[in-house]
């Protein structure tokens, strides 16, 4: 008897999975049949389709404190209307997560929800998708319907278009989105502690060095009653980019481009030749007590280091070129000046000299940001196509950096527009809407000169001339990225984020490590890194790069 | 599994009388018990099948059955697993924290109910109680919060005490030693009170004639305890002892997740990160199901094997 209900419970699980297999396998089929790019020009009437259509688009949800829904704000609603109306297209936009957009982008990508047009900072992941199919390729498209797209070939170029081209096999499966300029990396300091102490700007690595001791010795006279909170200099989660510039200042400055691609998986730089000297350089800073104790507690996206800042214990740091000054009045910069005083404030710093004396920095090019690229669920290549048309015009790009005059910007005497702290529905989520401007990553007005002028003044609650000084400083002594044009690395298959995970580890223990067990810690955690996949990759990229380019150590 | 248990027996007693009637007295009890095994079968059974994607190429667009089968004999991703240095570390922390977990946090509850069960003074009893489980309803990431302003080096209250007093920092959370004693600490913490509830309702259901009947040959507190409130138990112990060693490669994820960070991780990354990491993050889904699978059949062994044992020691296994 028992055995009968068993037997009647089994059936059952089979019976009923059966159902639920056949019903998966529907919807599994729909979106294989979805390359239905073979619908001509004729769909389209002076750029319209004569037919509505209806797009989906990824935007970043940076759940900033007071920002609008990015999904549905002024900025939305404009492009919107301008969609429908220039080529009778309905978009709509889903948010992701910015801290967790991998991840939210596997899953929907995984789940067949994700959305018509996916943006994303890492080409592994669409690299790793394109192999199984998950991606549409853009190159014949662009074939077919390239002389269309004139504002999107004007802005990006051939050079971004197709940076991620495969020669050998003739598929793109991304496009890259450009950066307007391409600055990188800042140092900040403390203005009024230098002041109140009677030093200088640094200029060389031993006069930072000497400022952030000086720092920490007058903790009492700089912070009062807080002095224990003072983080002379901070470095947290991330450490292969918050101490970028030290690292950079050990690399050699004749490095080859080949060097430079084979240590290049890991934008980090974390097996390029001069990295572990730059850490422990830091690693005896971190035992002086100078480097903030704390700082492997606290994960990516966490606002407790910014507090900090804003609250004035931090007196120098490495970050975004502009970081202090985003967000308007609650960047850091406005905060400092709010909660500690009129003289507070951040400025920016270039002290990170190489052997060769000078502050070298080595920054991308136009490409290497955003990636823009259409799932194999993408119904309307063509309504995505014309969006990305759209997106890239001057005008909508200038418009939706700067929003309307006396909402979001004025216009000064010598024509530079100036970025003013907005209210309500005009507030911008990022800095100059780069969330919408997909394939604009900074300021760029349409006009070079005014973009120029404009930039200093881009930011609403900070002095232009604080900006202007970072502006400078980042664009100073400046080495571009070069494209390796090498077929795919089959060793870097979904390895970018065990190996990114295990390169924030090695960076973290050795930084925290007793100074005298630094080169152990720093070796073996290496050791385990070439050993768990980076190896093989290395490998792999010498292998493809001499067999594209030969004896040849530059690729030009 | 209650409710299979549950199930299982009525069926026993079926089996006596004619189960046509049976079904048709307590057809609405039946009826109850639809729904949850309506809900074991689509939620529990029903994904089973992508199990499959362990032996499997896994692709997103095609179907399980589509997909080509993994070198090897389908069986190159476990192969793979026992070759990944992190996946054998995350094996060894999963194993060695659970351990850990099962020996200090497994007795701890039982000491509580049997403490709490001593107290004569209602309100402070249900007080106590309250208090205790309370922190049950917490979320990892609320207390891991908790632990940072506690146990922080630099500014976590502890810390401030102990160098108050003239001590050195202790790193509670940033030395890998230490992190391990503070997981186990906070696991407990969390729990404890909770997971006295079952023990204190099978006090509960000691017939107080057992204690009378103690009192009057002269036996004291701790004799009673020893000889009644224990052996009344001990059958509620082996069932949950049971079901904690079929957990023993299981691991939730938000407790380490929430509380692991680089400076630890070699002592922090367990099975359910490793998977989360590689598999979610890092689109190696056929990895990563191979070694949830390798988790859950290792668990069922483990479970079958104490099952065995506490039968064999003459006590009532889970079923």
């Amino acid at each position: 008897m028992k055995k009968r209900i068993v037997a009647f419970v089994l059936a059952a699980t089979m019976g009923l999975s059966m159902v639920a297999c056949g019903s998966s396998s529907d919807s599994g089929s729909k979106s294989t049949s979805s390359g239905s790019a073979s619908a001509g020009d004729s769909e389209l009437v002076d750029g319209k389709f004569a037919e509505t259509k209806h797009i989906t688009v990824e935007v970043y949800d940076r759940g900033n404190d007071g920002g609008t829904d990015p999904t549905d704000n002024m900025y939305t609603d404009y492009i919107k209307k301008g969609m429908l109306e220039d080529h009778n297209v309905e978009v709509e936009f889903v948010s992701v997560p910015r801290w967790t957009e991998t991840e939210e982008i596997n899953n929907l990508l995984a789940s067949g929800g994700a959305p018509d047009i996916c943006l994303t900072y890492s080409y592994p992941t669409i690299q790793t998708y394109a192999n199984m199919g998950g991606v549409l390729d853009m190159k014949p498209m662009l074939d077919q319907y390239g002389s269309e797209l004139t504002n999107l070939n004007d802005w990006l170029g051939d050079t971004n278009i197709y940076w991620d081209l495969d020669d050998e096999k003739g598929t793109l499966w991304a496009i890259e989105g450009k950066r307007a300029n391409n600055r990188r990396i800042n140092t900040f300091m403390r203005k009024d502690w230098l002041d109140k102490l009677g030093l200088e700007e640094p200029k060389t690595k031993e006069e930072f060095y000497n400022c952030i001791c000086a720092f920490r010795d007058n903790a009492k006279e700089l912070l009062g009653k807080d002095a224990d909170k003072m983080v002379p200099f901070s470095v947290s989660f991330d450490v292969g980019w918050r101490a970028a510039l030290l690292i950079e200042s050990e690399m050699d400055p004749k490095i080859t481009d080949k060097e430079f691609y084979i240590n290049g998986f890991d934008d980090r730089k974390l097996t390029q030749k001069g990295t572990k000297e730059a850490m422990k350089t830091l690693n005896k800073w971190y035992n002086e007590g100078l480097l903030w104790k704390d700082f492997a507690l606290y994960t990516a996206g966490d606002s407790t280091e910014d507090d900090m800042m804003k609250a004035g214990y931090v007196g120098a740091f490495q970050h975004n070129w502009d970081y202090p000054f985003r967000s308007g009045d609650d960047s850091i910069q406005a905060n400092l000046k709010r909660i500690v005083g009129e003289d507070a404030k951040y400025v920016a710093v270039d002290c990170f000299e190489n052997s060769e004396g000078k502050t070298l920095k080595y920054v991308d090019s136009t490409a290497g940001d955003r990636k823009i690229f259409f799932p194999s669920t993408n119904d309307e290549p063509l309504a995505s196509l014309l969006y990305l048309d759209w997106i890239s015009a001057p005008e909508h790009i200038k418009y939706l950096q700067i929003g309307d005059e006396g909402v979001t910007h004025n216009v000064l005497e010598d024509g530079a527009i100036e970025c003013i702290a907005a209210t309500g529905d005009a507030i911008m989520n990022s800095g100059n809407n780069i969330d919408y401007t997909i394939t604009c990553n900074g300021l760029s007005l349409g006009d070079e000169d005014l973009t120029l002028l404009s930039m200093a003044h881009s930011y609403p609650s900070c002095d232009p001339a604080d900006v202007q000084q970072a502006l400078d400083y980042a664009a100073t002594n400046n080495k571009i990225a070069k494209n390796v044009k090498v077929p795919e690395i089959v060793a870097e298959n979904g390895m970018g984020e065990a190996l990114g995970a295990k390169r924030d580890v090695v960076f973290d223990t050795a930084l925290a490590a007793k100074e005298k067990d630094f080169d152990k810690v720093w070796d073996s955690g290496i050791e385990d890194y070439l050993a768990s996949g980076a190896q093989a990759i290395m490998d792999e990229r010498t292998e493809k790069f001499e067999a594209r380019y030969g004896d040849s150590k530059s690729v030009e | 599994m209650k409710v299979i248990a549950a199930g299982n027996s009525a069926v026993a007693v079926a089996e006596k009388t004619n189960w046509k009637a049976y079904l048709k007295r307590y057809w609405q009890l039946y009826l109850l018990l639809l729904l949850p095994m309506v809900y074991l079968l689509v939620f529990k059974y029903v994904p089973m099948k992508y199990v499959l994607i362990a032996f499997k190429k896994y692709s997103i667009v095609q179907k399980v059955g589509e997909m080509p089968w993994a070198d090897n004999h389908g069986f190159q991703y476990f192969i793979q697993a026992f070759h990944n240095r992190d996946f054998l570390n995350a094996l060894r922390n999963t194993i060695s924290l659970n351990l850990l977990d099962l020996v200090i946090g497994f007795p701890i509850p039982i000491i509580f109910a049997l403490i709490l069960n001593e107290l004569n003074i209602k309100w402070f009893k249900k007080s106590i109680q309250t208090i205790a489980y309370m922190p049950h309803f917490l979320s990892w990431v609320i207390i891991y919060g908790l632990a940072i302003q506690l146990f922080a080096p630099s500014n976590g209250l502890v810390n401030m005490f102990i160098t108050k007093l003239g001590g050195e920092t202790v790193p509670f959370l940033n030395d890998p030693g230490k992190w391990v004693g503070t997981y186990i600490f906070l696991g407990i913490w969390q729990s404890f009170g909770w997971n006295s509830i079952i023990y204190l309702a099978a006090i509960a259901g000691i017939s107080p004639e057992l204690y009378e009947a103690a009192s009057v040959d002269g036996a004291g507190r701790f004799r009673k305890m020893w000889h009644i409130t224990l052996p009344g138990i001990k059958g509620t112990i082996v069932v949950l002892l049971i079901m904690a060693l079929g957990n023993i490669l299981g691991s939730a994820f938000d407790r380490p997740f929430a509380l692991q960070n680089n400076l630890v991780m070699q002592n922090a990354e367990v099975i359910s990160t490793f998977v989360y990491k590689n598999g979610i993050k890092g689109l190696q889904f056929s990895l990563t199901t191979a070694v949830g699978l390798f988790q859950s059949v290792v668990g069922v062994f483990f479970l079958l094997f104490a099952n065995w044992l506490s039968r064999r020691l003459g006590e009532r296994g889970i079923w």
